[in-house]
């Protein structure tokens, strides 16, 4: 054995082993298991269409789970996804809204965007009140996402003249819209399908403090949503469904609490020590720890002035209405049909053999607070990731939180192999 | 002949060399031979290795070496099909010894600097694990004067103070979104002067047998008002903080080594150390400013660990020296504790190398050393991150030593 040769040796092995280099695994082939992904469709509401910021524009949608997961889909055969997209030109939509800057007190100054919408009319219909349209959008479409839809509403041939974003996809303009959003959807033949619908049918309750709106009766919630599921599944499409979150957890109802209005009354009049407020039953009594107050009271600046010459909220004699507020009766309400809906989703589910993202408890877990990737994740408002900044829609990453759980749930229940998003590459609120 | 030694490096069962982010670069002929030399008074870098046999040198020497780290890293986040790498950034440990006093005496002196901790491990800013951290450049630089006594002809005891230079410079995401989009940066930067001692004995037995069996102290590496630099919204600036304090305790290691001499020609070399990583409880991070971010004290709950290192020497010609190695290091990171700026696991090496012998006065070592770090799947506990890492490490070395 000659040095020469072993020397030359060496020098290849360190030559060989430099250049190869990079260790690989083992190579994941995505598969689409029992489901057909080729032409899949989104149902639902705001949370569907990629709504945030109190708003529908351009980058929600584009941040919307429904894209996240058709995008993913691609890898196992997923075919071209159309979301109506606003065009770039009226990429703003409806306008949204924007963290401008902070007041000295630290509190976030939150102001609307208001160029480079998309608003084709605003009118006000005798009955219904005030109604926006938007710029058509004339195109295939995948995400049927229409903000505001209540499952109630998914039948009703009018609502195409009603509902500006749904409006916003018709063909024809009001009052001569007579589709039901659920004939809309279910129209052009698909494969797979994703519902998320029912959030709407409590969440107006909640979020004007029991006092705007009345919650879908339970019993009407099921019948819709066994018709849904029935015409959904009825040509043989496969599908993944979703429950209601809570929606008392978001920023909405835990942000503007007793204690920070307090002290904000406080600062300038230090011997107020309790705010009243007028209940959904009708009863005026002060405020407690158990009572939620919505997030928009915070800077409605309503709060200590005179009304009638009674400081507003800080005499029983003036009390703060019902709609900013939840007291425990309404809030026991709010549950109570929650957890109706969720039963129905999950048993109608069941019947039909359909994935369910629980999206409850996923939204629960998150907002109490969770590590995701070394990135913490909460319900803070601003701060938190994962709400943007209305209080009750989500931000890119939470949205992306959202679509890997649809993934994991798709792949359980068909033994799909979808390849998650990576969640760290969606922006939480954005700041000045 | 070439085809099947070729068989013979690439099919051996891999063996390990060095452990979570300590660095066992400190000796070509050592690198070379798995990385022992504990038993032997082979050359200077025996100031490391066992400062007993430093007066069994038979010649005074200086040695200078370098051995740039080829260190490729591989992620894949559970669930996804997408893998990631580490970024090409080669870090530069170097060595260099000098061993003074007449071969005769009893006393012999000599000097050391080395790289026995550090680490460079560079992703990319928008990585999946981001939030956990995007780049680490860590090193100890130790200087050690050293007096070695030879007792008898068969007996050395040595040691050594160590001086420790560290610096760190730790890099990571921070979840905040800026104007632009992007997520928001936290950078933190210090540096550690701290002391400890190496200290070893050597036999040599008269059944021809040597011996080591040396202890290299734990340093404390204490960054006090490290720079923590933060670019994040000018909203919350003035609510994180500007200054740190950190400590990293760099961890002792105990080692017992031995050198059998079949031939006048053939060395062989086993060493095996046992490092005290369980001084390594948590990372902990101690901020002059809390109002957004709280003191964070990361659980590293290192066990401490083994490694096993077998070496051979042939004196081939008059000129040349070939040697290989074999070592397998056992990781001291526990299920749920890996971390990507040290994606540690047991690991395995596979070295060779050779020694020229230019003139009576100028040698030139060169060595190679290959280690196959285990693929690993698991999910951290404290920062969630879920998936496997795999690392392969590429390392070249050379080293110019000028005897007297």
């Amino acid at each position: 054995m000659k040095p020469i040769y072993i020397i030359k040796n060496i020098f290849v092995v360190a030559v060989l082993a430099m250049a190869s280099c990079k260790p690989e695994f083992k190579e994941v082939v995505p598969s689409k298991g029992s489901a057909d992904f080729s032409r899949y469709i989104a149902v639902g509401n705001s949370l569907t269409a990629g709504y945030a910021d109190g708003g529908l524009y351009l980058e929600g949608q584009q941040n919307s789970y429904p894209e996240m997961l058709a995008g993913q889909m691609k890898t196992v055969g997923g075919g071209d996804f159309f979301t109506p997209f606003f065009t770039q030109a009226q990429a703003n939509g409806s306008g949204y809204l924007k963290l401008t800057s902070f007041t000295a007190t630290g509190n976030p100054v939150i102001t609307t965007e208001t160029s480079n919408l998309a608003i084709r009319a605003q009118v006000t219909d005798p009955t219904f009140g005030p109604l926006t349209y938007y710029t058509k959008y004339t195109g295939d479409i995948n995400n049927y996402g229409v903000p505001g839809i209540k499952l109630l509403q998914i039948t009703t041939q009018e609502y195409g003249n009603l509902n500006g974003y749904f409006e916003r996809l018709l063909p024809n303009t009001p009052p001569s819209n007579r589709t039901a959003y659920l004939d809309f959807v279910t129209a052009k033949p698909f494969t797979f399908f994703s519902m998320w619908l029912g959030n709407n049918d409590i969440l107006l309750y909640a979020t004007t403090g029991g006092a705007g709106d009345v919650p879908t009766p339970k019993a009407t919630f099921s019948a819709l949503y066994n018709a849904a599921v029935g015409k959904l599944t009825g040509t043989g499409a496969k599908g993944v469904v979703a429950t209601i979150p809570d929606v008392l957890s978001t920023p909405h109802f835990n942000t503007v609490t007793l204690p920070v209005l307090l002290a904000t009354v406080r600062a300038t009049a230090p011997s107020v020590n309790a705010l009243y407020i007028r209940t959904g039953a009708g009863t005026t009594r002060a405020a407690t720890a158990q009572d939620r107050f919505v997030l928009p009271l915070g800077s409605a600046g309503v709060i200590g002035v005179p009304t009638g010459g009674v400081p507003y909220g800080l005499s029983p004699l003036n009390p703060i209405e019902s709609k900013w507020v939840l007291d425990p009766e309404e809030i026991a309400v709010v549950n109570d049909y929650v957890s109706a809906y969720n039963a129905t989703i999950k048993s109608v589910a069941a019947a039909k053999g359909l994935a369910v993202v629980d999206a409850y408890e996923l939204l629960k877990e998150y907002s109490a607070g969770k590590t995701v990737n070394g990135a913490t994740v909460s319900a803070a408002f601003v701060t938190g990731n994962l709400f943007s900044l209305d209080g009750i829609h989500l931000t890119p990453m939470g949205y992306a939180i959202v679509a890997n759980a649809f993934i994991k749930a798709i792949n359980t229940q068909y033994s799909s192999s979808i390849p998650i998003v990576d969640i760290t590459k969606y922006r939480g609120v954005k700041f000045p | 002949m070439k085809k099947k030694l070729l068989i013979f490096l690439l099919g051996l069962p891999f063996l390990g060399y060095s452990q979570s982010f300590q660095v066992n670069l400190q000796g070509q002929k050592q690198i070379a031979m798995g990385g022992a030399g504990t038993g032997a008074a082979l050359d200077e870098a025996s100031v490391f290795f066992n400062p007993g046999a430093v007066s069994f040198l038979k010649q005074n020497g200086v040695q200078a070496g370098i051995s740039p780290i080829f260190l490729k890293t591989s992620f894949r986040e559970s669930g996804s099909n997408i893998t990631e790498h580490n970024k090409d950034k080669i870090a530069t440990p170097i060595m260099g010894y000098a061993v003074f006093g007449s071969p005769s005496n009893r006393l012999r002196f000599g000097l050391g600097i080395y790289t026995p901790f550090g680490g460079a491990m560079h992703w990319d800013e928008n990585w999946t694990g981001k939030y956990t951290v995007t780049s680490l450049d860590l090193r100890a630089i130790f200087v050690q004067p050293t007096l070695s006594y030879k007792i008898t002809d068969q007996i050395g005891i040595g040691a050594g103070l160590v001086y420790s230079n560290g610096h760190v410079d730790l890099r990571r995401a921070v979840p905040l979104t800026l104007n632009n989009g992007q997520s928001g940066m936290a950078k933190l930067e210090g540096s550690t002067h701290d002391f400890g001692w190496n200290a070893g004995i050597y036999v040599e037995t008269i059944s021809g047998v040597s011996i080591g069996v040396t202890h290299r102290s734990s340093v404390n590496a204490r960054v006090k008002n490290g720079d923590a630099t933060f670019d994040i919204p000018d909203a919350l600036i003035s609510s994180f903080p500007t200054k740190f304090n950190a400590t990293l305790p760099l961890p002792a290691t105990s080692t017992i080594g031995f050198g059998f001499y079949p031939s006048d020609k053939t060395t062989i070399l086993f060493d095996a150390n046992w490092v005290h990583w369980n001084k390594y409880k948590d990372l902990s991070f101690d901020y002059d400013n809390n109002s957004r971010i709280p003191d964070s004290d990361s659980p590293r709950n290192y066990h401490d660990a083994a490694a096993l290192r077998l070496g051979f020497q042939n004196q081939t010609t008059a000129k040349l020296v070939l040697r290989a190695g074999v070592g397998y290091a056992f990781t001291p990171v526990g299920k749920g504790y890996v971390t990507p700026e040290v994606p540690d696991a047991d690991r395995v090496l596979l070295s060779a190398g050779l020694g020229y012998k230019a003139s009576e006065r100028f040698n030139i070592d060169l060595s190679f050393l290959y280690e196959n770090v285990k693929s690993r799947t698991e999910r951290n506990i404290e920062t969630n991150l879920d998936g496997s890492f795999k690392t392969l490490v590429y390392i070249p070395g050379i080293a110019l030593t000028y005897k007297w």
